[in-house]
């Protein structure tokens, strides 16, 4: 969203360093992410991508042995800081994963999981409008609407994924993480997830961590390139794309390593 | 001399092991390509060299006694003596011939024992000359086969197979062989007790059956209201359940700490000290629930005006549950930590804290596996005997109130076998009839624990 031709900065990372154990993941990493756009990660595999990702909602807490240094600031608020709730953070910042992970619960379930625990539904009809719009607005209403109360692991894996979208939205997070979440679908699973990213983020700023290059160009307005831990180069997918300032970026983008 | 003979045939198999690799390694020597590795042509040979000889070995050892019985007493067939007789006349042979016999000797007995004497010699021998020329029988036809360097690979693999086959057809034999003992002498027991009676008869007084003098003929009349099995069927259901009580609460708490809140330090040495609890024999249990808890329950409830026997339900059962917890907590916490990560991160970016991820995912995940190891925990309960035995007492109380004293169907069946009895006697096979009701509970129980296991396992793998 632009206000007076600037671009607003939704989450503002300054110097990251994350720790497993004794190894360093990430190198003072310092990225900024523009608020309702798509924002793509991009990286050889154990480039720190992900591991960026996850600073972002705090999930490097359920890892006994990371650490996160630096501030992340998102809201005016750097969540490191002690007196961050967790629980009301990832209410603002929904995550989907790379393999569709819907709960062995019922369809309808599996998307009233996030208002009931955050107290977002009054009654049972203010539930079912929540779990109908999530539903809608992942593209999956179509499909369900008649199977509610039938499991969510019976769907296929890119109906599964769309769930888990869905899911994500529910609790409307201003922020939507998705790790990879087409590597496990195939083709049209993935063409269909891909045109839900670009209708979700007219209300929610998307990062997206991609392992395929062309779906980062497809996606997102903005790219960073991570390379062995380090942000190598970040800036408007077309500018990544097409004339990359660093040697590095040129090469995993021409397909040379990674 | 059967001694000498098997460890013959057992020797002899490790060395032709090592015969049968020495001829693979000549025939390498000829650039001959081998058919298999080496270690193959050794098997093959030891196989062939021991495994038939051991086979007539074993079947001999089997059959002589019968067939050296049936000569000795074909002397005396024709002559009208009785089944029991004629055993007692074979066992008196037997005897005299070991030079054991004491009683008066008979010239019939005395030519039965020289003639078993000299069957048993010409057994024993021509057993040695049989075992052996199968040795080498056998023996020949494979070391002819190793050295024409045909295949010995396949037929190494199928022998190990027959040996891994027969080996669980032994246990399922077994299995088998238990339910048939139990299910003749129930079927007995039942010709003399009414099933009805049985089944739903409130009154178990079995001692009242050992009063009855041996000599005199079976009156069915005078079992009426002594096998009432409904109160030991009610104690063990109800020393099950306060056992339940406390396994399935703390060994399921435990559990969900082990698999989701202990640290990877606290788990490693947590974990190996909670089933400590599961090695210890369940007589030590019983001791301690006898001699320790039930006298501490006793002491409390005097303490505040209630009457608590020293042999209660409660001492039983709470340390017949303390003893189940392992069971509970290891096998839950194997299944939680078996559901996926995946559906943790997912709850956890939702926002959820652990507790609540525990509750409404992990646990509802986790449900089939964690119900299949509380049935099992539940079938132990039932089919535990010592902790009953040594602190639950053994008159069989028809009550509810868990400070008095109860009897289980284990406990009962102790109560029956030990000591003198008599086979054919209703008071006998009452514990047959007993033992196949538990075998049916237990049963069903296991079924259905491994139902709903397997059902669990459909969904994640």
């Amino acid at each position: 969203m632009k206000k007076n031709g600037v671009k607003m900065i939704k989450i503002n990372s300054k110097n990251v360093d994350v720790f497993y154990g004794k190894k360093q993941a990430l190198f003072n990493i310092n990225l900024d992410i523009e608020e309702n756009q798509v924002t793509a990660l991009i990286g050889p595999s154990g480039c720190g991508k992900s591991t960026f990702l996850r600073c972002l909602n705090r999930m490097n807490d359920v890892i006994d042995i990371c650490r996160v240094k630096g501030q992340i600031i998102i809201n005016d608020f750097d969540i490191n800081d002690k007196s961050c709730d967790v629980v009301r953070l990832r209410e603002k910042i929904g995550m989907v994963f790379q393999k569709p992970n819907p709960f062995p619960k019922t369809i309808y379930e599996n998307i009233s999981y996030g208002p009931t625990i955050h107290g977002m539904a009054q009654s049972k009809n203010e539930m079912d409008e929540i779990v109908e719009t999530s539903l809608k607005k992942a593209a999956l209403w179509e499909e369900v609407k008649d199977r509610l109360h039938e499991p969510g692991t019976g769907l296929s894996g890119g109906q599964q994924q769309r769930l888990c979208i869905a899911r994500a939205i529910s609790v409307k997070p201003e922020v939507i993480l998705m790790d990879e979440p087409c590597s496990a679908l195939d083709p049209i699973a993935t063409a269909q997830i891909e045109e839900l990213i670009d209708e979700l983020k007219k209300d929610h700023t998307i990062i997206i961590v991609t392992h395929s290059m062309a779906q980062a160009a497809r996606v997102s307005q903005n790219t960073g390139f991570f390379h062995l831990g380090e942000l190598i180069e970040h800036g408007s997918t077309d500018k990544i794309f097409k004339n990359p300032e660093n040697k590095k970026t040129q090469d995993y983008i021409t397909g040379r390593f990674g | 001399m059967n001694l000498i003979l098997f460890i013959f045939i057992v020797l002899l198999g490790f060395t032709s092991y090592y015969f049968g690799r020495r001829k693979a390694y000549t025939i390498q020597s000829t650039n001959k390509r081998l058919t298999a590795l080496p270690q193959f042509y050794g098997y093959y040979l030891a196989i062939w060299c021991a495994i038939p000889a051991f086979i007539i070995f074993s079947l001999w050892a089997i059959f002589e006694p019968t067939i050296v019985k049936l000569l000795i007493l074909s002397d005396y067939s024709n002559q009208g003596y009785l089944d029991d007789e004629l055993n007692l006349i074979y066992e008196k042979t037997k005897a005299l011939s070991r030079g054991q016999f004491t009683g008066e000797i008979t010239p019939f007995i005395e030519a039965s024992a020289e003639k078993y004497l000299s069957l048993r010699s010409i057994a024993q021998s021509s057993k040695a000359v049989i075992v052996l020329s199968i040795i080498i029988a056998s023996g020949a036809y494979a070391y002819k086969k190793i050295s024409s360097n045909s295949r010995t690979r396949e037929p190494v693999e199928k022998f190990l197979k027959v040996v891994l086959f027969t080996a669980s057809l032994a246990a399922i034999l077994t299995t088998v062989g238990i339910v048939f003992s139990l299910i003749f002498q129930t079927i007995d027991f039942f010709k003399v007790i009414p099933l009805f009676d049985f089944v739903f008869g409130t009154h178990w007084y079995p001692a009242k059956a050992f009063v009855r003098d041996s000599s005199e003929a079976l009156d069915p009349t005078m079992y009426s209201d002594t096998f009432g099995a409904v109160p030991i069927f009610a104690g063990t259901f109800f020393i099950a359940f306060i056992a339940m009580c406390v396994a399935i609460p703390i060994g399921l708490m435990s559990g969900i700490y082990l698999a989701e809140y202990a640290s990877v330090k606290v788990r490693q040495y947590a974990k190996p000290l909670i089933e400590i609890l599961a090695g210890i024999p369940t007589v030590v249990y019983g001791f301690f629930a006898a001699l320790t808890v039930g006298p501490f329950l006793k002491e409390i409830g005097n303490s505040m005006g209630l009457d608590v026997s020293a042999e209660s339900a409660l001492a039983a059962g709470g340390v017949m549950g303390i003893m189940i917890i392992p069971f509970i907590s290891s096998l839950s916490d194997d299944v939680i930590t078996s559901v996926p990560q995946s559906l943790r991160d997912g709850s956890y970016a939702m926002g959820a804290t652990k507790s609540e991820t525990i509750k409404k995912v992990i646990f509802p995940a986790a449900l089939p596996g964690i119900v299949g190891s509380i049935l099992l925990g539940v079938s132990r309960a039932i089919g535990e005997t010592m902790i009953v035995v040594m602190a639950s007492g053994l008159a069989a109380n028809l009550t509810l109130n868990p400070l008095e004293s109860t009897s289980t169907i284990t406990a009962q069946i102790v109560v029956i076998l030990i000591g003198d009895q008599a086979f054919g006697d209703p008071k006998t096979q009452a514990a047959f009839a007993l033992g196949m009701s538990l075998f049916l509970v237990t049963l069903c129980l296991n079924i259905v624990a491994l139902r709903v296991v397997k059902k669990y396992r459909e969904k994640y793998e």
